[in-house]
């Protein structure tokens, strides 16, 4: 019993491993108005940590271009295939999310001037970084223990050890620290151990466990869900993504139910709860998204009439199917136990991202 | 795409700081909107440009995310300056 324990927190220590030392080569190109050197200066070669952003990048890009730059205050943003990238979506997310086809090096552009603050939240640099990542650290700590205690308690030394091993990729530092959140690692039987006594009890009931008895495990669950043609038969030749209207990032925790006779919980069936509209086979109420499409405060550029957009929208709802499904680049099959994706895989934020490409009917 | 059309969250708003109280301390919001729409809100309500909104006392999230509550309910608190860091 104890050696399959070690065997499996030494699985545990490789998977951490792999994510912390997980990269993504980039080629990054200047953009055609920010030059103003001739010849224009060679593409960039980095490699991006799949658990990094891409602000903390700007400084050795910045250097690298630095001859070419037009003088004046530079505020710095990536773009790919036309599309602004979020700055605090982790790089490893936005590219399983925006390369169907894993492009490698990923060629981005870079601008340093024309922030494109109606698409972008402002961003500058380290400091709007680490802001994103203690606020999202803290939210998913809420969602775990139901406060955000353990995170407001830190020294302001431990945040910013705390912050420092992210940027810099370090896990040991940031293990040495993230133990003082006392957020534990997600159980089938609750979050902590202790947790025993109750399933003796649920054995001899055949009711399902009661909201109180013990802390119910919820897992922090960021998805990212992209819509790709139905008939595609490649992944490959989805078609890129223009706008992120196109992506539902929805946020929601998934608390672990135990259900008889079920000893794991799947990643279809956490996914199935999670995003339940695009599992489910019967339309959804098409007025509630109506009025909900008609109170957001649209432009007039947008053409179609809300009743037509609710049609529309409750269809695609009905037809769409989940074609992939990827986390950390990795595509996973739906048996997989959630609890171990939870555990291995997530973010030092403590959320899990999920990137899932789901078929749309073709309008 | 829709994400849990039917599901509304109560907002409760509470003024932190020296920031003014509202009238309506509670409102119901889509849990479809984003949270830039409960900043947006805040900002007409007070008359503010600047204004720092925070979920439970602890955090704030990024206005793209999207409005969840825990058991539909979300707590918001505002203030005019910087108030948990």
């Amino acid at each position: 019993m104890a050696a399959a324990h070690d065997e499996a927190a030494a699985w545990s220590e490789e998977a951490a491993r792999r994510v912390w030392g997980g990269a993504v080569p980039l080629q990054v190109h200047l953009h055609d108005a920010d030059v103003t050197a001739l010849p224009p200066p060679p593409p960039f070669l980095t490699l991006g940590p799949r658990i990094g952003y891409l602000p903390l990048l700007i400084p050795v890009i910045k250097a690298h271009f630095s001859n070419a730059l037009p003088p004046g205050v530079d505020t710095v943003w990536f773009e790919y295939k036309g599309l602004p990238l979020k700055w605090y979506v982790p790089i490893g997310v936005l590219f399983d999310l925006l390369c169907a086809d894993p492009e490698r090096p990923w060629n981005l552009i870079v601008h340093f001037r024309g922030y494109p603050s109606e698409v972008l939240s402002p961003c500058e640099g380290e400091d709007s970084v680490k802001w994103s990542y203690m606020n999202s650290l803290k939210e998913a700590t809420f969602i775990i223990t139901g406060n955000s205690k353990s995170v407001m308690n830190l020294s302001q030394a431990d945040q910013v050890a705390l912050w420092e091993s992210v940027m810099k990729g370090n896990l040991d530092g940031y293990k040495n620290v993230s133990t003082r959140l006392k957020l534990g690692t997600f159980e089938e039987d609750g979050l902590v151990r202790a947790a025993s006594t109750e399933c003796q009890r649920q054995q001899s009931s055949d009711e399902p466990e009661s909201p109180g008895s013990g802390k119910p495990c919820r897992v922090p669950v960021r998805l990212y869900v992209r819509g790709v043609q139905e008939e595609l038969e490649d992944i490959e030749d989805a078609m890129p993504v223009s706008d992120w209207e196109n992506v539902s990032y929805i946020n929601r925790p998934f608390e672990i139910r135990k259900v008889e006779g079920r000893s794991y919980t799947t990643l279809e069936h956490a996914l199935q709860t999670l995003l339940p509209e695009f599992f489910r086979s019967e339309p959804q109420h098409a007025e509630e998204l109506g009025s909900a499409a008609g109170d957001l405060d649209t432009t007039s550029s947008q053409e179609a009439e809300p009743a037509g957009a609710s049609l529309r929208e409750a269809d695609i709802a009905k037809k769409a199917k989940v074609k992939l499904v990827r986390v950390q680049g990795i595509e996973l099959g739906m048996d997989i136990p959630f609890l171990w994706v939870a555990n291995n895989l997530k973010n030092p934020e403590y959320y899990l991202h999920i990137c899932v490409y789901v078929g749309t009917r073709k309008q | 795409m829709a994400a849990e059309a039917d599901q509304k969250v109560v907002v409760h708003v509470r003024s932190t700081g020296d920031a003014p109280i509202l009238k309506q301390s509670k409102f119901k919001i889509s849990g479809r909107d984003k949270f830039l729409k409960v900043i947006e809100f805040l900002r007409r309500q007070l008359h503010q440009d600047t204004l720092f909104v925070y979920i439970n006392s602890a955090f704030s999230p990024n206005p793209d995310e999207l409005n969840f509550g825990i058991d539909g309910k979300l707590v918001v608190n505002y203030a005019l300056s910087a108030a948990w860091g």
